[in-house]
C-alpha cells in the first residue's frame, strides 16, 4: 500500500530525493538504502524504444490548419458563411454555429524526400519534415485553455492527477542522482501552474522541479537556491560546522535511518550546487552549437537558450524535460482570437530553436532514443472567429509531432475532415498519445500504476490505445 | 405499455416468426449488415474480443438491450438510435468506430437498415447472461465491514501492570503491548515533553522560562501530574491553540484563498472560513455542530446576526474547491463541482472515496453508483455558483446581515448609495431624455444624423469590420455617419460586416438595423444575431421603408453579456439585389421607455435655446454625482461578504449520468445518503436541496463513521500517526486499526461527552502512552502497537513560525485578512490573477494566515510537504529531498532569519558562551552539549570584529539546518 504514512519504514522510501548515498554510513547500509532508493534505476515493462523526452510545449494553441494540416478546401471555400460544430458553442448551446471560413495564412509545401506538407509559418522545421512523424488526427478535452492544458499534462481537465513528467519519474526513476529526473523550463503560473508539473498523489520525489519561471529571461533562468549565498570558503566553513553538528546528534539517536537520510540529502544538496549549474551553463558550447539554436540572434535568443538547456540536461540524464513557450495570461502566446498574423512573430522566436535542437540531437546521436515532442493544448478553427481576423479554440482535431525515439520518420497519421475542424481518421486520442509516449519509453500505460485512496490510477485512467501505426 | 424487459420476453416468445419475417430482410442483413458489423465492430462489441460499454453487437438481444447508455438501436428510427448517432461522428463523446469513421456509403446502409426495422436474424441462443455483474461488496455485505458498524464501547483489557496505565486509553494501548510480551517505552524526559508538547497543542516552541518553569514542576512528584494538567489546559486555551488545530482542519477542507487549476481567481472572503474555523477550536465548538454548520450553515436556525454570519461563513467549505471557472460545458461545470463537493464531504467527514461511484458502482466499496447520485441531487439543488452560464463562472458572494447599531451603520450606508444611485439614474434618464428630445429620437426620417446623437448603443458601419470589398455610399439619404455600405451587389457570399458592440451592463437589448431602402436591393438580407444564449439569423427586406422612425428595423430582443461575446453579421450569402449596411442600434428596456416618450416636437427656436442650456446643465449634473457616488462607494463603510452557497437552484432529484458523461442521463434517484450507513429514510422536501438533512445524517451519533474518522484524525494529529493510518480511507481497501477496540471507546465518549475536541486532545495528551520517549520497539518497526512516541518532523509552519520567533520577527496579530487589495473579481479582467502571480510574500505572521494560493505556494511550504492544497490531505506527508536541503542552506528567507538572529544576539551584553545557549535554547529548546559547544567555539574564535555577525549569522543557520531542530522527539 502506497498511503504515505509517517514510520521508519516509509520514511526510508521516501528517501532523500533519492538521489543520494550516505555519505556518512558504510558501504552495506548504502548499498541497502540505494535498494529503496525511489528514484533509483527501474526496470521499464517492455524494451524501451527511447529513454527520455524533450516536450516543447506551445502554450495557447498552434493553428494546425496554419502549419501542419494542409486543407485546400479552406483555400477553396475562404470567406464563405458555413455551419459548424463549433466546440465552444456546442459545449455552451448544444448548436453549432454560422462561421466564416478563413483559409491558411502562410503557404503549404511538400517538403523534403517524404514530401510532408509543411507551412512557410515554420520554414526551419519544414527541413526536418523527413524526420518528424506528423499526427493529424488529435483530439482532446476542453475548450477552454486551463482545461485543456490540464488535460494535456495530467490526462484530465478537472481532478488532481500527477502530471506526465512525474509519472514517468515514478516509472523509470532517474538516471542521474545529481539532478532531478524531471524538469520543466520556465513554467507558466497560469492555466494549471504547478498542476501541470505537480506530482499530486505520488510520493513528492517525483513531483517536477521547475527552472526558472514564466517571463525571466533564459540568461538568468537556474535552479531555487542553487547558488550558495555566501563566499565559497564561508559556505564551505558552514557546510562543515553543519556536518560535524549532525554527526552529534545523530550519535545520540543511533540507527534511525531517518535522520540519517536526512543528513544524506544535505549532502546531495552540495554536491547539487556543484552540478546543477553547470547542467545549464551553456557558455562552454561552441559557437556553431549557439548559432544551430538561434542564440545570440534577437528573436530566437531566449528559446534557443531553453532548447539548449534541455538538450545539455537530456546528456547528463533527466528522464522528462519540458520547454515552456508560454506566459502568465489567459490568452497565452498562440492564442491568437485575432490577428492571425501573430502568429509569425511566435513561429520566428520558435522555429530555428526548434530545428536547431533537432540538428544538434541528430548529430549527437541524441534523437535516436530521445524523443521529441511538439504541441499546445489544442488546435485552433478553420473558420475565423467572430468573423474576425483570427480563429478559435479547437479541441476536436488538431495537429502535433513528434521525432526521434522510434517513431516513424516523415511520417503523416491521421486526418481531420476537409475543413480540418474534426479528427475523423486514425483518430488520437490525447489519453491515446500518453499511452504512445509511455510505450516508446517502456511502459505499459495499463500497469503504470499507483495506489491512492484505495483505487490504482493511472495517467490514463480508463482509456488509452498505443498507437503502433506510429513507431518504427 | 411494456416494459422493456416484457418485450425482450414477447419478442422472445415471438422468436423466429418475427425475425425471420421476410426473407428479403434476411438477405439485406446477411450482405451488408453482417460483414459491416464483425468488421468494423466487433473488435469492441463481442465477447470473442471485448464487449466495451456493456454492448453486445454479436446477437439482436445484444443491441436490443444496449449497455451502459442503453438500448443501441430504435428499429424504425435511425434519428433516435444511439448507434446511428455514434457512426455519424456528430457527438463528441459518442462517435464510433473510435479509429476510424466508416464511409459515407456504409453509414448510409446502417441507416437504411435500421429503417427498415433492423432485421437481425441472430438469436439470443449464444448470448449470456445479460445480469449486470455485482462488482464491490453488496449493501448486505457492506453492513458486516468494521467501519459500516455503528461503534460499540468495550471494557478495557486487564493490563498486568497496573501502575503504567492512568486511564482507559492507556490500559487499551498497554493491553495490547503486554499481548506481544513487550513493554512500553520509558518517560520522555521533560525537556523533551515540554518541547512535544508546546509544538502539538500550538505549533510554538516553549519559551526557555517555559522550559524552566515546566521542568522545575515536573521533576517535584507533588506537583508533578497537576502541573503537567495545568500547562495542558493553559495552552487548550491559548488562541495558539485554534491557529494550530484550524489549520489541521483546513487541510482536510482544501482550504485555498484562490481557485487555482485553469484561471485562477482570488478567493477575496476565504480568509473568513479561515478564521471561522480557527475560532471554533479555540472555543471548542462540539464537532458536530461544527460539521453541521459547514454543510447547512445557510438553513440552520440562528439566535441573533453574529450566529448567523458565523454559520453562514462556515459554507464556504462548500465553495472553496479548485473550481475550473472556465469550463465551457456549462453542464459539466455544474456535476464537476458536485463531484468535487462530494468527494471532499466523503474524505473529511466519512473517510469514504465517494467519488469513486460517479462513473460506475464503486469496485470496492458497498457505495452504489445510485447512492452517489442520491447525494448529488443534493447539490444539484444547491446553488454554489452566482451564474452557472458566464464564460468565466464565479462563486457566490453573500452580504453579511447584523443586529442592531452595525446593521444600522450600513443600512444608513446602503440608503444614502441607493438614493444616490436612483437620483443618478433618474439624472441620466433625464438627460437621455433631452438627448433624444434634441434629436428628435432617432432623428428626422430622410435626414442624415451622427451616429452619437441616437440613443442607445450605435455601431456605425464606419466602425464595423469588413470582409470583402464594400462600397462607401450616399446615394439614398437619411443615413447614419456618413454614409452607408453597400456590396455593389457583386462578389455574393463572400462579403460580410461584422457589428461588434461594447455594451455597458449584461441584460436584454433590442437589436435595430438601420439601412435607407430602395428599389434595386435585396428582399432577403440575411443578418445573424450571436447573443448569450447562441445565435439567430432574421432577414431583412431592404426594399421597405425601416419600420421604426423610417431608420431602423428591429431584430428582435435577446440578452447579452456586458463585454461579452455578442455580435451582429450581415451578409451577401444567397441574395441577388443590392446589399446595403448602415448601422446596428442596441437598446436597453430603458433606452426603450425614453424613446418612447420622446416622440413629441419642441416648439420653436427659443425653446430649443433652453433645451440646449437645459441639457448642458445636466449633463454637469451626471457627472457631479457619478462623483460623489464613486467617493461614497470607496469611502463609506464596506458590508463584508463571505464565500456561500444557498438553496437558490432549482430543488429536485437529480438523474444516474450513465459512465459519468453529464449529457447521458439515466435513471432518476430520490436524494439520499449512502445505504450501507443505516436505513434511515430521510424526507427531503421539495423547497429546501436537503443539506440540512444531509447535515444531521453525517453528524448524527447513529453514523459510524463521522466520530471515528474525526477521533482517529485527532490521534494522528497529536502521535503522528492514525490507529486507522488511511485517515481519508475508512473503506475496504484503506487499513484496519490497530486498536479497533481504543477506536471505538474513544469514538463513543467522544460523542458521549458532547463531541469536545478539546476534551479529547487533553486526554490522549495526558496519557501515559503519549509521554513516552522515541525508542524502537523489537517486531514492531513501524510502530503500530504505539509503544513508544513516534519522532517527528517540525512541520512547514512551524519550521517557517519557529524561525521567526528566533529572528524576533514573528508577528503574533490573530486572525482578520492578509492579502492586500483584495477586492471584488471581475472573473473576465485580463489582470484578475495578478495579485496571486505578482504577490510577494514579505508578511512575518504566523504560517497559518501566509496567503494560500493555489497556482503559487509560498516556496518553503512546497518544499516541506505542506499537503496538497487541492484536496483533502488530513495526514501530511514526510518526505526527505535535496530541494528542502537547499532552501535550508541557501533560500533568502533563512539566511535573513540567521542574520537577524545573529543581530539580536549581539545586542544582548553576554558573553559568547551565554548567547551560544541562548542560541540552543531559542531553536533546540535545550542547553548545548560540550561537543556542540565545541563545534561553535571553533567558529567563535576565528570570528573577530566585522565577522562576528557573519560567525552568528552562521550558527543559527546551522542551528536552523541540524537534525534537533527539524525533528520533534
Amino acid at each position: 500500500m502506497n498511503t504515505p504514512l509517517f514510520s521508519r519504514r516509509s520514511a526510508l522510501q521516501q528517501l532523500a530525493c533519492g538521489f543520494g548515498y550516505m555519505a556518512l554510513a558504510g558501504l552495506a547500509q548504502q548499498q541497502a538504502l540505494a535498494a529503496l532508493n525511489p528514484l533509483a534505476p527501474k526496470k521499464p515493462h517492455h524494451q524501451p524504444k527511447a529513454k527520455r523526452i524533450i516536450f516543447l510545449f506551445m502554450a495557447g494553441g498552434v493553428s494546425h490548419v496554419d502549419s501542419f494540416d494542409y486543407k485546400p478546401r479552406l483555400l477553396k471555400d475562404d470567406g464563405k458563411m458555413m455551419d459548424f460544430d463549433d466546440a465552444r458553442s456546442l459545449a455552451r448551446t448544444g448548436k453549432g454555429a454560422t462561421q466564416r471560413v478563413m483559409k491558411p495564412l502562410w503557404e503549404f509545401r511538400q517538403r523534403g524526400q517524404s514530401g510532408r506538407w509543411v507551412s512557410e509559418l515554420f520554414p526551419e522545421m519544414a527541413k526536418h519534415a523527413d524526420e518528424l512523424c506528423v499526427m493529424n488526427s488529435l483530439h482532446t478535452e476542453g475548450v477552454a485553455h486551463g482545461p485543456a492544458t490540464l488535460f494535456l499534462h495530467t490526462g484530465t481537465t478537472n481532478f488532481i492527477r500527477p502530471s506526465m513528467g512525474s509519472w514517468v519519474n515514478y516509472g523509470l526513476g532517474t538516471q542521474n542522482e545529481n539532478l532531478p529526473g524531471f524538469v520543466s523550463i520556465t513554467p507558466s503560473l497560469g492555466n494549471g501552474g504547478p498542476r501541470n508539473y505537480g506530482n499530486a498523489f505520488l510520493p513528492a520525489v517525483y513531483q517536477g522541479t521547475p527552472l526558472g519561471r514564466v517571463g525571466q529571461p533564459a540568461k538568468e533562468t537556474n535552479f531555487r537556491n542553487i547558488t550558495p549565498a555566501r563566499s565559497m570558503d564561508e559556505a564551505k566553513r558552514q557546510f562543515d560546522m553543519l556536518r560535524e553538528l549532525n554527526a552529534t546528534q545523530l550519535a545520540q539517536k543511533p540507527g534511525d535511518t531517518e535522520l540519517e537520510a536526512v543528513i544524506n540529502s544535505y549532502e546531495l544538496a552540495w554536491r547539487m550546487q556543484g552540478h546543477a549549474p553547470d547542467a545549464v551553463d551553456i557558455s562552454k558550447e561552441s559557437p556553431e552549437t549557439l548559432a544551430l539554436y538561434g542564440i545570440g540572434e534577437d528573436k530566437t535568443d531566449n528559446f534557443g537558450r531553453e532548447c539548449l538547456m534541455a538538450r545539455r540536461l537530456c546528456e547528463q540524464g533527466v528522464r522528462y524535460v519540458q520547454v515552456n513557450y508560454s506566459d502568465n495570461s489567459n490568452n497565452p502566446a498562440w492564442d491568437q482570437h485575432s490577428n492571425l498574423p501573430k502568429h509569425g512573430d511566435h513561429a520566428r522566436a520558435v522555429d530555428k530553436p526548434i530545428a536547431g535542437l533537432l540538428t544538434d540531437l541528430k548529430q549527437r546521436g541524441l534523437l535516436d532514443d530521445t524523443i521529441v515532442w511538439w504541441g499546445g493544448e489544442f488546435g485552433r478553427t478553420p473558420y475565423a472567429e467572430k468573423n474576425g481576423t483570427g480563429r478559435d479554440h479547437n479541441p476536436s482535431g488538431f495537429s502535433q509531432w513528434i521525432a526521434g525515439g522510434g517513431v516513424k520518420k516523415g511520417f503523416a497519421y491521421g486526418a481531420t475532415d476537409e475543413f480540418g475542424h474534426y479528427a475523423v481518421e486514425d483518430k488520437v486520442h490525447m489519453h491515446d498519445l500518453h499511452a504512445t509516449l509511455l510505450h516508446l519509453l517502456g511502459l505499459d500505460h495499463e500497469k503504470l500504476t499507483f495506489r491512492h485512496d484505495g483505487r490504482d490510477y493511472r495517467l490514463t485512467d480508463v482509456y488509452g490505445r498505443v498507437v503502433k501505426d506510429i513507431i518504427a | 405499455m411494456f416494459s422493456r424487459s416484457s418485450i425482450r420476453i414477447l419478442a422472445a416468445a415471438l422468436g423466429v416468426a418475427t425475425v425471420h419475417g421476410d426473407p428479403g430482410d434476411t438477405e439485406f442483413f446477411e450482405k451488408k449488415i453482417r460483414p459491416l458489423l464483425t468488421d468494423r465492430c466487433f473488435e469492441c462489441h463481442s465477447p470473442e474480443k471485448k464487449v466495451k460499454g456493456g454492448l453486445r453487437l454479436d446477437s439482436r438481444e445484444g443491441w436490443q438491450t444496449g449497455g451502459d447508455s442503453g438500448a443501441a438501436i430504435v428499429p424504425g428510427k435511425p434519428d433516435d438510435s444511439l448507434l446511428i448517432k455514434a457512426v455519424r461522428y456528430r457527438d463528441k463523446d459518442l462517435a464510433m468506430p473510435p479509429k476510424k469513421k466508416l464511409s459515407a456509403d456504409e453509414v448510409a446502409t446502417l441507416e437504411q437498415w435500421v429503417k427498415m426495422g433492423a432485421p437481425d436474424p441472430r438469436t439470443a441462443a449464444s448470448v449470456a447472461g445479460g445480469v449486470k455483474k455485482q462488482v464491490g461488496l453488496s449493501i448486505e455485505e457492506g453492513k458486516k465491514f468494521w467501519s459500516y458498524i455503528a461503534p460499540k464501547k468495550s471494557t478495557p483489557p486487564v493490563v498486568q501492570d497496573t501502575a503504567w496505565p492512568r486511564g482507559d486509553l492507556d490500559r487499551f494501548i498497554l493491553g495490547k503491548i503486554e499481548e506481544k510480551n513487550l513493554h512500553p517505552a520509558k518517560d520522555a524526559t521533560p525537556e523533551v515533553l515540554v518541547r512535544r508538547l508546546y509544538y502539538t497543542l500550538t505549533g510554538l516552541p516553549p519559551s526557555a522560562e517555559e522550559v524552566d518553569a515546566f521542568v522545575r514542576e515536573y521533576q517535584s512528584p507533588v506537583t508533578s501530574h497537576q502541573s503537567l494538567a495545568a500547562t495542558v489546559d493553559r495552552l487548550l486555551a491559548s488562541p495558539h491553540f485554534g491557529e494550530t488545530w484550524g489549520r489541521h482542519w483546513l487541510d482536510v477542507a482544501r482550504f485555498a484563498e484562490s481557485s487555482g487549476g485553469g484561471r485562477t481567481l482570488l478567493f477575496k472572503d476565504a480568509w473568513r472560513y479561515r478564521d471561522y474555523a480557527i475560532e471554533s477550536f479555540n472555543r471548542d465548538v462540539p464537532f458536530d455542530r461544527f460539521i453541521r454548520e459547514q454543510i447547512a450553515g445557510d438553513l440552520l436556525p440562528a439566535a441573533n446576526a453574529d450566529a448567523r454570519n458565523r454559520q453562514l461563513t462556515a459554507t464556504a467549505f462548500l465553495a472553496l474547491g479548485p473550481t475550473n471557472y472556465e469550463e465551457q460545458n456549462k453542464q459539466q461545470l455544474r456535476f464537476d463541482i458536485i463531484d468535487e463537493q462530494l468527494d471532499t464531504i466523503g474524505k473529511a467527514v466519512l473517510g469514504q472515496t465517494i467519488g469513486c461511484a460517479r462513473c460506475h458502482d464503486h469496485k470496492f466499496d458497498p457505495i452504489p453508483q445510485k447512492d452517489y447520485y442520491a447525494l448529488a441531487g443534493i447539490f444539484s439543488s444547491t446553488r454554489t455558483l452566482f451564474n452557472y452560464t458566464d464564460n468565466v463562472a464565479r462563486w457566490i458572494s453573500e452580504p453579511l446581515k447584523f443586529d442592531g447599531a452595525d446593521e444600522q451603520k450600513f443600512a444608513a450606508h446602503e440608503v444614502k448609495i441607493a438614493k444616490l444611485k436612483q437620483d443618478l439614474e433618474t439624472a441620466k434618464k433625464e438627460a437621455a431624455k433631452m438627448k433624444a428630445i434634441a434629436t428628435k429620437g432617432n432623428g428626422e426620417p430622410g435626414k442624415s444624423v451622427a451616429a452619437t446623437d441616437l440613443p442607445g448603443i450605435v455601431i456605425d458601419d464606419a466602425d464595423a469590420k469588413t470582409i470583402g470589398g464594400w462600397s462607401k455610399s450616399q446615394t439614398v439619404a437619411g443615413f447614419i455617419g456618413d454614409g452607408y455600405l453597400t456590396d455593389d451587389n457583386r462578389d455574393k457570399g463572400a462579403k460580410t460586416i461584422t457589428f461588434t458592440p461594447k455594451l455597458p451592463k449584461s441584460g436584454r437589448y433590442e437589436v435595430r438595423f438601420a439601412y435607407t431602402p430602395g428599389k434595386n436591393r435585396e428582399k432577403k438580407v440575411p443578418i445573424h444575431i450571436f447573443h448569450a444564449d447562441g445565435q439567430e439569423k432574421v432577414f431583412v427586406d431592404e426594399t421597405l421603408e425601416p419600420s421604426a422612425d423610417g431608420r431602423f428595423v428591429s431584430l428582435g430582443k435577446f440578452r447579452f453579456e456586458q463585454d461579452g461575446a455578442g455580435y451582429v453579421l450581415v451578409a451577401n450569402e444567397g441574395t441577388t439585389g443590392f446589399v446595403i449596411a448602415d448601422a446596428i442600434q442596441f437598446l436597453s428596456e430603458e433606452d426603450l421607455s425614453v424613446l418612447d416618450n420622446a416622440a413629441k416636437p419642441a416648439a420653436g427656436e427659443t425653446a430649443k435655446r433652453d433645451d440646449a442650456d437645459k441639457r448642458k446643465k445636466m449633463d454637469a449634473r451626471v457627472k457631479e454625482m457619478e462623483a460623489s457616488m464613486k467617493k461614497l462607494t470607496s469611502e463609506g463603510p464596506q458590508r463584508p461578504t463571505v464565500m456561500a452557497v444557498n438553496d437558490g437552484g432549482e430543488i429536485g432529484d437529480t438523474q444516474i449520468r450513465v459512465r459519468g458523461i453529464v449529457a447521458q442521463k439515466g435513471a432518476q434517484v430520490p436524494r439520499g445518503f449512502l445505504q450501507v450507513l443505516g436505513s434511515a429514510k430521510p424526507k427531503f422536501s421539495d423547497k429546501q436541496s436537503g443539506r440540512r438533512e444531509l447535515a444531521d445524517w453525517l453528524a448524527s451519533p447513529a453514523n459510524p463513521l463521522t466520530a471515528r474518522v474525526f477521533v482517529n484524525r485527532v490521534w494522528d494529529w497529536c502521535f503522528g500517526s492514525g490507529i486507522v493510518r488511511t485517515s481519508e480511507n475508512f473503506g475496504t481497501t484503506g487499513e484496519a486499526p490497530s486498536h479497533p477496540e481504543l477506536l471505538d471507546f474513544l469514538a463513543v465518549r467522544f460523542v458521549e461527552e458532547g463531541w469536545s475536541v478539546k476534551n479529547l486532545v487533553r486526554e490522549i495528551v495526558l496519557s501515559h502512552a503519549w509521554q513516552t520517549a522515541t525508542a524502537t520497539t523489537p517486531g514492531d518497526p513501524d510502530n503500530r502497537l504505539f509503544a513508544h512516541a513516534n519522532r517527528r518532523r517540525l512541520d512547514a509552519e512551524q519550521i517557517r513560525d519557529t524561525m521567526l520567533v528566533v529572528s524576533g520577527a514573528l508577528d503574533l496579530r490573530a486572525l482578520g485578512p492578509n492579502i492586500g487589495n483584495a477586492g471584488e473579481i471581475n472573473a473576465n479582467d485580463s489582470g484578475a490573477q495578478n495579485i496571486e502571480y505578482k504577490y510577494e510574500f514579505t508578511d512575518v505572521r504566523r504560517s497559518v494566515y501566509t496567503p494560500a494560493f493555489r497556482n503559487r505556494r509560498l516556496e518553503l511550504f512546497e518544499a516541506f510537504d505542506f499537503a496538497d492544497i487541492n484536496a483533502t490531505f488530513g495526514h501530511r506527508n514526510a518526505s526527505t529531498v535535496a530541494p528542502q536541503a537547499l532552501y535550508l542552506l541557501n533560500s533568502p528567507f533563512v539566511l535573513a532569519q540567521a542574520k537577524a538572529a545573529a543581530e539580536r544576539a549581539l545586542a544582548s551584553s553576554s558573553p559568547d558562551d551565554e548567547r551560544l545557549v541562548n542560541a540552543f535554547r531559542a531553536t533546540l529548546c535545550r542547553m548545548p552539549t560540550e561537543k556542540e559547544r565545541a563545534i561553535f567555539a571553533k567558529a567563535l574564535a576565528d570570528a573577530t570584529g566585522d565577522h562576528r555577525t557573519e560567525a552568528w549569522s552562521q550558527i543559527y543557520q546551522t542551528l536552523f539546518c541540524s537534525l534537533d531542530f527539524r525533528f520533534l522527539d
